[in-house]
């Protein structure tokens, strides 16, 4: 167990990890210390009922699978002493029953082993500004504009007409402007997860949208990242 | 009726058998009462003879022919009796024969005379008209005592006759009637004594390796079909432990596998964050990634396939319309076949409603779809039908593909056979589509079958049981 807590920057997200797993540890809280945040980590269950009883943490990562007291008995206590922090459940069992019963024990969030980052870094985020709704109602990635409420997208003042799919898939990647999203979360976010393993349909839609959204214009928006997935930036090409 | 149970083969022996051993009693009986009754008759002809020769015939120089003719009279009184007495002198000439019996039986002085043999005692059935038969006795009294008289007694073979027929009738009418009760009866104690053959066939029938746990009945009769049955079981145990030891290890090893699969996808993707790696190596970076996360989620197929084995799909049941899941479905793929400019066409018509987990129907309309265009050459056609009959639900997924050579067919569901290696591999297949699809089809108590001409193309069948509400 170990202390990032800067007891002055008060301003800073304080996310406790319990993973018993100390590489996954490592890598994920290394992870979420890059996107600036404060992390904990607890190598068990004991530990991190102490932990989480004494700090006041702004968003807890849980693996189900713990030494000691077991990840399930620690989300339940968490949540029996009514605290509102939000949980992340972390774990390489991804039976629906299991995932059933932890949203019912108060659980925020479900995520299976192995994941991407991005994923994990967009679900912390999403967590993190639940209850705060600063969605803003524009999204304006360089000279491109989408409109949430009309579901209007046009870039360089060039109106852009796009199928509503075409629009989720472009909505999703402007949501986390400059993060990379893997194929496998573009298809779980804008098909469902029905469509796991398809990730081919994902480079379909995406040439499709290009050729609406770039293709007219000198500036790539929509990058492809090697081995990762795509990003939507209008930082200098890479 | 089938002629080859054991059961009807057990009836037919036994009724063959008790045919013949009937047959044989029923022939000795009748021989052996027969013999009996004529061998008394005879006996008692015999011994009046006999009587008549000794005691009158002996006497007859002393009392006269007369009287000893009076004497037969009074003593036998042949036509009350029904008897027939006959006494003739040495040459030929008649003494004495008796009137027509009472009962008619048969005319005396058409009795044709005995041969003029040598042996003092013997008998005869003599066969008149109109079916009527005399047995006779005669005896021949001894020349040394006067002179020598042929006497003949013998009385209607009727009587005897007609008791035989009797017997023979009843034998006859008889033997039918207990051979076919006891055969049905037989029929009927050994249809009870297999019918619990008849449920453990039936059971045995509809076990396969996804209700291993199921048993068959075991009739506590102490008999040979209780060992059959519980050796039968025992031997579905072991068959049980055996799947469930491979469904567990599958199941571990994918479990085992996510923990070190997410640190070495989360370092590379971490390596290939950074900005100061060379291009050639990011490029390294990004392909050894592309590969983690195909390896990551071959990994989540085989878990979620030892999900489905272990039965877990019935959790999230709802009555679905199968039909309104095949257009919503194909809609979100259009683009993926339009990109490799294949037609796709839609045939769904009424509401076909199923019970079962939208997640996973789904998931198997999608992979349908999306190896029905990866598997059509351009310009090709999907054909996509959902009907019904009167119990089950049927998705039809047709397409004008490269087809699958008949001799794959068989293998087409099973766990990372693929038809061509080199294709789907560089498709990023990992041969597990299918087989998902089976074991959610198996899950939801319906099946998957295909048909496939090689060059014209394959065509999918879901049957799924309708929902009963």
């Amino acid at each position: 167990m170990f202390l990032v807590y800067d007891p002055c920057d008060g301003s800073r997200m304080r996310i406790l990890i319990v993973e018993d797993e100390q590489k996954v540890a490592e890598m994920v809280s290394r992870g979420l210390r890059a996107e600036r945040y404060a992390v904990d980590v607890a190598a068990n269950g004991d530990t991190g009922w102490a932990m989480a009883h004494t700090y006041d943490y702004d968003l807890v990562i849980l693996d189900l699978g713990l030494p000691g007291m077991d990840g399930a008995e620690l989300l339940r206590r968490i949540r029996g002493r009514s605290s509102r922090t939000p949980i992340l459940i972390l774990t390489a069992r991804d039976a629906t029953a299991c995932k059933v019963d932890s949203f019912e024990a108060g659980a925020d969030d479900y995520l299976t082993k192995p994941f991407a980052f991005a994923e994990l870094a967009v679900r912390v985020k999403a967590l993190l500004r639940r209850g705060a709704a600063d969605q803003s109602s524009v999204v304006r990635v360089g000279d491109l504009e989408i409109n949430r409420l009309t579901q209007h997208v046009s870039r360089a003042g060039q109106r852009i007409d796009l199928t509503a799919k075409e629009y989720a898939l472009l909505d999703y990647l402007a949501a986390h402007p400059g993060r990379v999203l893997s194929r496998t979360m573009i298809v779980e976010h804008v098909w469902d997860q029905s469509f796991e393993g398809l990730t081919n349909i994902v480079d379909v839609y995406v040439r499709h949208l290009r050729s609406k959204v770039d293709d007219p214009f000198p500036m790539k928006l929509i990058r492809t990242v090697r081995g990762a997935g795509y990003r939507i930036t209008d930082e200098g090409a890479p | 009726m089938n002629t080859r149970s054991i059961r009807f083969r057990l009836a037919a022996w036994h009724a063959v058998l008790l045919t013949a051993v009937f047959a044989l009693l029923g022939g000795l009986l009748y021989a052996t009462v027969k013999r009996y009754l004529d061998d008394t008759l005879l006996e008692t002809q015999a011994r009046r003879a006999r009587q008549i020769a000794e005691t009158l015939l002996a006497n007859a120089p002393r009392t006269g022919e007369s009287y000893v003719i009076q004497e037969i009279k009074a003593l036998y009184d042949p036509e009350l009796s029904d008897r027939f007495i006959r006494v003739t002198r040495a040459d030929g000439s008649v003494l004495y024969v008796s009137g027509p019996p009472n009962d008619q039986s048969f005319d005396p002085s058409r009795i044709p005379p005995a041969g003029a043999g040598r042996a003092s005692e013997f008998t005869r059935l003599e066969r008149l008209g109109e079916g009527g038969s005399v047995l006779i006795a005669a005896y021949r009294s001894g020349a040394a005592q006067g002179s020598p008289y042929l006497v003949e007694v013998g009385t209607s073979a009727g009587p005897v006759d007609r008791l035989a027929r009797h017997i023979l009738e009843l034998l006859a009418l008889g033997i039918p009637i207990v051979v076919a009760v006891a055969a049905a009866g037989g029929y009927l104690l050994a249809r009870r004594a297999l019918k619990p053959v008849e449920e453990i066939a039936r059971k045995a029938e509809i076990i396969t390796q996804h209700n291993l746990g199921e048993r068959l009945p075991v009739a506590r009769t102490g008999d040979e079909l209780e060992r059959l049955s519980t050796a039968l079981n025992l031997m579905i145990t072991r068959l049980d432990e055996a799947f469930r030891n491979s469904k567990r290890f599958v199941a571990d090893a994918s479990h085992e596998l996510r923990t070190p699969l997410t640190v070495i996808q989360g370092e590379l993707e971490n390596l290939a964050a950074d900005p100061q790696l060379p291009a050639e190596l990011r490029d390294r970076v990004g392909s050894t990634l592309e590969e983690v996360e195909r390896l990551g989620k071959i990994v989540q197929k085989l878990f979620a396939l030892s999900r489905l084995d272990a039965g877990e799909a019935q959790q999230e049941w709802v009555r679905l319309d199968i039909s309104a899941l095949v257009a919503a479905t194909s809609d979100q793929m259009l683009l993926l076949a339009e990109d490799r400019n294949i037609r796709v066409t839609r045939d769904t018509g009424d509401p076909v409603y199923v019970m079962g987990d939208r997640a996973r129907l789904k998931q198997v309309v999608v992979n349908l779809i999306d190896n029905a265009v990866k598997y059509t050459p351009p310009g090709g056609a999907v054909q996509l039908i959902v009907c019904r009959d009167s119990t089950q639900g049927i998705i039809e997924v047709a397409d004008t593909g490269v087809g699958i050579p008949p001799e794959a067919v068989p293998l087409v569901f099973e766990r990372f056979f693929r038809v061509d290696r080199e294709r789907s591999a560089a498709d990023g297949g990992a041969g597990l589509g299918l087989a998902i699809v089976r074991s959610i089809c198996v899950a939801h108590g319906g099946r998957v079958e295909v048909k496939s001409v090689v060059g014209k193309g394959s065509r999918f069948s879901v049957i799924l049981p309708l929902s009963a509400v």
